[in-house]
């Protein structure tokens, strides 16, 4: 592995992007293309990013701890740090920006291209993650619990974890 | 009482803008934040109350520019608030405070469940949390995509549909492999404004 093609995909990624789930489809294909990574080292950094502590953006220091160990989540962490330093220029630029109806209509677009990117990536994990259909009720379910925002991640994930022992650990 | 606070500042070193105040609130939303960025959200508000670094209109206003610039949103939030209180210092301070932690703890718990993910156990338990993990990023989409859809709607039915044609035309472009995810993201930017702008908001009705 390229350590510096590694640093310039992460850094790519998120400088184009906005959010800390942004830069997914972007990782997704560039990480899965050069064979660096699998589906599920996606799933398990997603997972991680869940319920560490820290912004929720950190899944890509997870996924780069997978792809290039301890050397990998450094750089990474390098790379994310970067873009959103230009914050500074915008709010620098903010009261100008601001009344331009074509800067704002702009970034709403990009921001619902982000969701629709997002979203098919989700689903293109299905098949990797979801072997039967007790595994789809238990992506629904924590569907579910998260929208209704009543009950933490971490419990979500712990459920799901016990519910995979009970389901898949007696054979 | 706010001109107390900025001469206190300049007098004392644990002033509410010390670098060293700066690094160490941060490190402690860093190490504490586990469950992502909720936690990390409401402990960095938590602590703009305490030590009246920013008012809730600069906090919003802030927040809202870092929705729209590239990157991880709570990053360029610290980033925002540490510039505030100390310039390029501040920055550093506030970043590194919240980034050291919680980078080598993401990092532990990543080689933690690394090295045990081969047991037959774990594989039962990956089993229920991968599920669990897709319908988690599912609903981060449907909770990213629900302030643009609401406002789209106030604005009528006309921008609604754009914005949900925007939406699955970018999914299924990149479902089917059609072009790179930028120029996906870049297209829906350039068709968002160039529709908007035929198509003018009439919040007028739909308001009241």
């Amino acid at each position: 592995m390229n350590l510096w093609l590694f640093f310039w995909l992460f850094l790519k990624a998120s400088l184009f992007t906005t959010g800390g789930l942004g830069n997914l489809p972007l990782l997704h294909r560039d990480l899965i293309g050069l064979g660096w990574a699998s589906e599920e080292d996606f799933l398990t950094a997603l997972a991680v990013g869940q319920v560490s502590p820290g912004p929720t953006g950190l899944w890509s220091i997870s996924l780069g701890f997978l792809v290039g160990g301890w050397a990998g989540a450094g750089a990474a962490a390098v790379a994310l740090s970067i873009p959103p330093l230009l914050v500074l220029a915008l709010a620098a630029f903010y009261h100008r920006l601001e009344h331009l109806q074509i800067v704002q209509d702009f970034s709403r677009g990009l921001s619902l291209g982000v969701v629709g990117l997002a979203a098919a990536v989700s689903l293109g994990l299905a098949g990797s993650a979801i072997s039967d259909w007790r595994g789809a009720a238990i992506a629904l379910v924590a569907l579910g619990l998260a929208l209704s925002k009543r009950v933490p991640v971490i419990l979500i994930l712990a459920a799901a974890a016990v519910a995979g022992a009970l389901i898949y650990g007696g054979g | 009482m706010k001109s107390f606070e900025k001469t206190a500042i300049k007098l004392s070193s644990s002033s509410p803008s010390s670098l060293w105040l700066i690094f160490r609130t941060l490190l402690g939303v860093g190490l504490q934040s586990f469950g992502g960025g909720s936690s990390t959200f409401y402990l960095i508000h938590e602590a703009c109350r305490r030590y009246d670094w920013m008012d809730e209109e600069e906090f919003v206003r802030s927040w809202a520019l870092a929705q729209v610039t590239p990157g991880i949103n709570l990053i360029k939030l610290t980033i925002l608030i540490g510039n505030k209180l100390r310039g390029a210092a501040g920055i550093a301070a506030a970043v590194g405070g919240l980034l050291l932690p919680s980078v080598f703890i993401t990092a532990l718990m990543t080689a933690g469940y690394s090295a045990i993910r081969s047991l037959p156990i774990m594989k039962a338990i990956l089993k229920g949390v991968l599920p669990a993990a897709l319908g988690l990023s599912l609903a981060m989409g449907v909770q990213m995509a629900m302030p643009l859809l609401s406002r789209a709607r106030g604005e009528g039915w006309m921008r609604l549909g754009i914005s949900l044609g925007v939406i699955l035309t970018a999914g299924l472009l990149l479902a089917w492999n059609a072009t790179s995810p930028l120029v996906v993201l870049l297209l829906g930017g350039g068709v968002t404004a160039a529709l908007f702008n035929f198509i003018p908001a009439h919040g007028g009705r739909d308001a009241s």
